[in-house]
């Protein structure tokens, strides 16, 4: 069994009347790529700052590394943390204060010109922190997380601000630290292709709660299996037809036509059903074929169709 | 969990708010301050006419401390509104709150920064004034010093640890400042309403109340008998005084426990 480096059960938190989270469980295991995957406000941040011991959950408990995260030095040694929005002192130069943490953590100050290298933010190092644009400073961000060499790195939109060339770069510094360092990865996105690249395991979420989560692979064989793409020229039209068949669990609209998710051992029964409905309503199917499941496509499928429903 | 490294965490998070509380012209233009007024005011026109060496040392100590006390309450106001407040406003406190530090930790870094330097400062003034000015005259009533400073003291640091306690609650640098500004002076205005029932009820109670919050009221009191038309209403021993001195702190330490308590275990970012 592989190590579990996050293990959070039941974590319910409420913002006054609104529901944060609703008893998600979420478990990361070591040397994996974990996206995770959801619509705003589905409580991606919420969990991530209860992992990170920045906010105590209403009910549920976490543990990381096999400690409580809340107010825990120990933990933090071994976690690299990359916000959505960085926050810095202003006024501190970039190497100065990357430095500054090099002997907060202990480790040598060379180090913080390494990191700042490996994110390609090394010209502006005698720069302001205030000084640097949004992607320089998610940048900067990444830097500081990774300057202590963490065993595990938690990251909110990581690559939000950052140009397609940068985003590239950064997506294989994760690839290289995850292969080479056996660095564990907690990647909260809304790109999905870009996670579809790096992430070996994911856990969306959707009004506070886990939907899916598992190895990718193994969940795209399993969605696959139960997914069929039907290509008409009326997907509105055909999609409300399918959606009355009993066995249908799920149905997307998108550019190429419908997904069409469908309950386990029914797969064969739409073949024969979905020529018929498109008859009756009069539209053309231009196609039918098992579907070829990517994170987007499972993201979508489970999401829009899920409204808190674990599938 | 690995083997720990070592590091400074509690001195550089100390040092990085120095840096962000003390920019220039920040320390040297307060420093200024503080010399300016501690030897500009120093009222020797009081020592002069005292009718005993300990009375002359205390009313010294008195009108030196005055300007001073409340430059040192603007600095600490600013430092705490507006550094810890914007630190925990723009989330920075998130940053701080990812090294390996406990939290009880990270806040005596702050305010050894916010408050600590400021105290450093303003004794330095002082005692170099004192010193400077009349060693000869406060070596000997040491005591009368120390006990002067500790009830000055008081309520200017109960004011900076409820703005602290405010901060914390509110998490926005300048609703702090607003709301601490209004803060002293709804006591002030309790202070002067206090003295005045104190004067027209000819009773001790307002005084005794509002020294509890203000300890230099019961030294005053003490040297300057607080008296209406028809004679003194309070006049407090010295061992009276060191119990509201003692009272006043106790006031004090609470707050700042209180702002310890919510920054180790409340406070959800």
């Amino acid at each position: 069994m592989p190590k579990l480096l996050v293990q959070a059960k039941g974590l319910s938190k409420r913002y006054g009347r609104v529901t944060a989270l609703n008893g998600l469980d979420l478990e990361v295991e070591e040397d994996s790529v974990m996206g995770l995957i959801g619509p705003n406000g589905a409580g991606k941040t919420t969990a991530i700052k209860i992992i990170l011991g920045l906010l105590r959950p209403d009910s549920g408990e976490v543990m990381v590394f096999d400690e409580a995260p809340w107010d825990n030095p120990d933990i933090r040694r071994l976690v690299g943390v990359v916000h959505e929005k960085a926050f810095f002192p202003a006024h501190q130069k970039a190497l100065d204060y990357l430095r500054r943490v090099c002997r907060i953590f202990g480790v040598p100050e060379d180090r913080a010109l390494e990191v700042l290298e490996s994110v390609g933010l090394q010209e502006a190092w005698d720069r302001p922190i205030r000084a640097l644009s949004a992607g320089m400073l998610q940048k900067f961000g990444i830097a500081h997380a990774l300057i202590h060499k963490p065993k595990f790195v938690v990251a909110d939109e990581m690559t939000a601000n950052l140009d397609p060339q940068a985003r590239s770069n950064l997506l294989d510094l994760v690839a290289k630290l995850h292969k080479e360092e056996k660095v564990t990865f907690l990647l909260s996105s809304h790109i999905l292709p870009e996670l579809s690249k790096i992430c070996d395991s994911a856990t969306i979420i959707s009004y506070g709660k886990a939907v899916v989560s598992g190895n990718l692979v193994e969940l795209y064989e399993k969605f696959a299996a139960r997914t069929l793409r039907v290509s008409t020229d009326q997907p509105e039209v055909l999609a409300a037809s399918i959606r009355t068949l009993s066995y249908v669990q799920a149905v997307d609209i998108d550019s190429r036509g419908l997904s069409v998710r469908v309950n386990e051992g029914d797969e064969d029964k739409l073949y024969g059903d979905a020529p018929s409905l498109a008859k009756k309503v009069g539209v053309k199917i231009l196609g039918i074929e098992t579907g070829s499941a990517s994170l987007d496509e499972l993201y979508r499928l489970v999401v829009t169709n899920a409204g808190g429903k674990t599938a | 969990m690995t083997e720990k490294r070592k590091g400074r965490a509690f001195l550089e998070i100390f040092a990085s708010a120095l840096q962000e509380d003390y920019r220039f012209p920040i320390l040297e233009l307060f420093a200024f301050l503080y010399a300016l007024s501690s030897f500009v005011l120093a009222g020797f026109n009081l020592m002069g006419g005292a009718p005993s060496e300990e009375l002359a040392v205390y009313s010294l100590v008195f009108s030196l401390s005055g300007l001073p006390l409340n430059i040192f309450l603007l600095l600490v106001f600013k430092n705490i509104a507006f550094g810890l407040g914007s630190d925990l406003e723009k989330g920075t406190v998130q940053t701080i709150f990812s090294y390996p530090l406990k939290r009880h930790a990270v806040l005596t870094a702050k305010l050894l920064s916010a408050i600590g330097v400021s105290l450093l400062i303003f004794f330095s003034a002082q005692m170099f004034a004192l010193m400077i000015l009349a060693s000869d005259r406060i070596l000997p009533y040491m005591h009368i010093v120390v006990l002067a400073y500790l009830a000055n003291l008081s309520y200017p640091l109960l004011l900076a640890f409820i703005i602290l306690f405010v901060t914390l609650l509110v998490r926005k640098g300048g609703s702090a400042l607003v709301l601490g500004i209004v803060l002293s002076f709804l006591i002030n205005v309790f202070s002067g309403v206090a003295q005045l029932a104190a004067w027209m009820t000819k009773s001790a109670v307002p005084l005794q109340i509002l020294a509890v919050f203000n300890p230099a009221v019961a030294l005053q009191s003490h040297y300057n008998a607080f008296s209406s038309i028809v004679g003194p209403i309070w006049e407090p021993n010295l061992p009276e005084v060191m119990l509201y001195v003692g009272a006043g702190y106790a006031l004090v330490f609470f707050v700042l426990i209180l702002s310890y308590d919510y920054f180790g275990r409340r406070l959800n970012l």
